[in-house]
């Protein structure tokens, strides 16, 4: 690439004064860089191109090594990137996987109620609610059909009052 | 000049490591960097020095070329290392200011056989300011477009122009004395 050669000084000059101007100074450059080729500078002695070129040999496998350990350090780093990325990425998927979240009920019934097969006879409480139930629908049959013989209405208040007394013990507890 | 075909190809040749493609490198840019060197030290050892300078370095940061104009790069890495060079002589010039006594006769002599051996031309280059000479190099030397310089001295391609013309135009004064 000769970039100098292809420049248009004159142009250039142009961009910052009138064509005059820039003529002049062209030429000026021109009229130097003429000098300087009339005054050449001496050139490198064949013994320092050679002794460069050794230098340079010399040097060449300690630049391929050094080359090589960064080619290798770069791998590791990639690889290095890479597997944490991969555990990112895993633990990120993980999360977003809906598990089947564990049930937990929250229940005043204890849970061997729920596991009972016979509930009346695994809880004592319902046990003796619904024995006194059962008992209070005996005694109101034997009112209906007149088994008792005392007087109804009386025993119809007892039994009222009976059954507002269990209902309140009943979820005393 | 190399075409640009072959200079890509030379490039992965040397990014691969490969010492036949370095030294076609060095073939190609050898004598303009040697040229730009001496033009700025005015010191044959010292081009020297920086010439085998330049060319280590271009085969430790040839990986760290990404593309875009070689020239430029290879410049720019030239410009660097005159810098630096530049630095350590100020540091050398002050330990030797403090044993000015001592060497004074020393650099008489040295100075005097620089002087035999330069040209004109140099002797007037070093009439320029530094930053001046350097800019006037390295348009030289390094063939470089004032759009590729500009961007390699980080400054406007006007200022870069303005700069090139007025040390030119000093030169060629102080050549046709």
């Amino acid at each position: 690439m000769n970039s100098k050669n292809e420049e248009n000084l004159k142009d250039l000059f142009e961009k910052f004064m009138d064509a005059e101007q820039a003529e002049k100074r062209v030429e000026d450059i021109q009229k130097a860089e003429q000098i300087l080729r009339e005054h050449p500078a001496p050139e490198p002695d064949d013994m320092l191109i050679g002794n460069i070129k050794a230098e340079i040999a010399m040097r060449l496998p300690a630049r391929r090594a050094y080359v090589f350990r960064r080619k290798v350090y770069k791998a590791a780093a990639v690889a290095a990137a890479v597997v944490v990325l991969a555990a990112v990425s895993t633990r990120l998927f993980e999360k977003d996987v809906v598990e089947p979240q564990r049930v937990a009920y929250a229940s005043l019934i204890p849970t061997a109620i729920w596991e009972s097969e016979d509930i009346t006879t695994d809880d004592v409480d319902l046990a003796i609610f619904t024995a006194e139930v059962e008992q209070i629908e005996d005694e109101v049959l034997a009112l209906q059909f007149g088994e008792d013989g005392s007087n109804g209405e009386r025993a119809i208040s007892e039994l009222e009052m009976e059954l507002v007394e269990i209902e309140s013990d009943f979820w005393k507890e | 000049m190399a075409k640009s075909d072959d200079l890509a190809r030379l490039i992965i040749g040397c990014k691969n490591g490969d010492s036949g493609c370095f030294s076609q490198v060095v073939d190609i840019y050898a004598s303009r960097c040697y040229g730009y060197f001496y033009r700025l030290t005015g010191n044959n050892d010292a081009s020297d020095e920086l010439l085998s300078e330049l060319f280590v370095k271009l085969v430790e940061k040839i990986g760290s070329y990404k593309g875009g104009s070689f020239e430029s790069w290879v410049f720019k890495i030239a410009s660097n290392i005159f810098h630096d060079h530049l630095r350590s002589k100020q540091r050398q010039k002050k330990l030797l200011d403090a044993r000015k006594g001592q060497l004074e006769s020393e650099i008489t002599e040295l100075k005097q056989a620089d002087i035999e051996q330069i040209d004109k031309l140099q002797i007037q280059l070093s009439k320029l300011d530094a930053d001046t000479k350097e800019l006037v190099m390295l348009r030289f030397y390094s063939e470089l477009s004032f759009k590729e310089i500009a961007a390699m001295r980080s400054e406007p391609i006007g200022t870069t122009l303005a700069k090139l013309h007025r040390g030119v135009k000093k030169l060629r004064e102080l050549m046709e004395r």
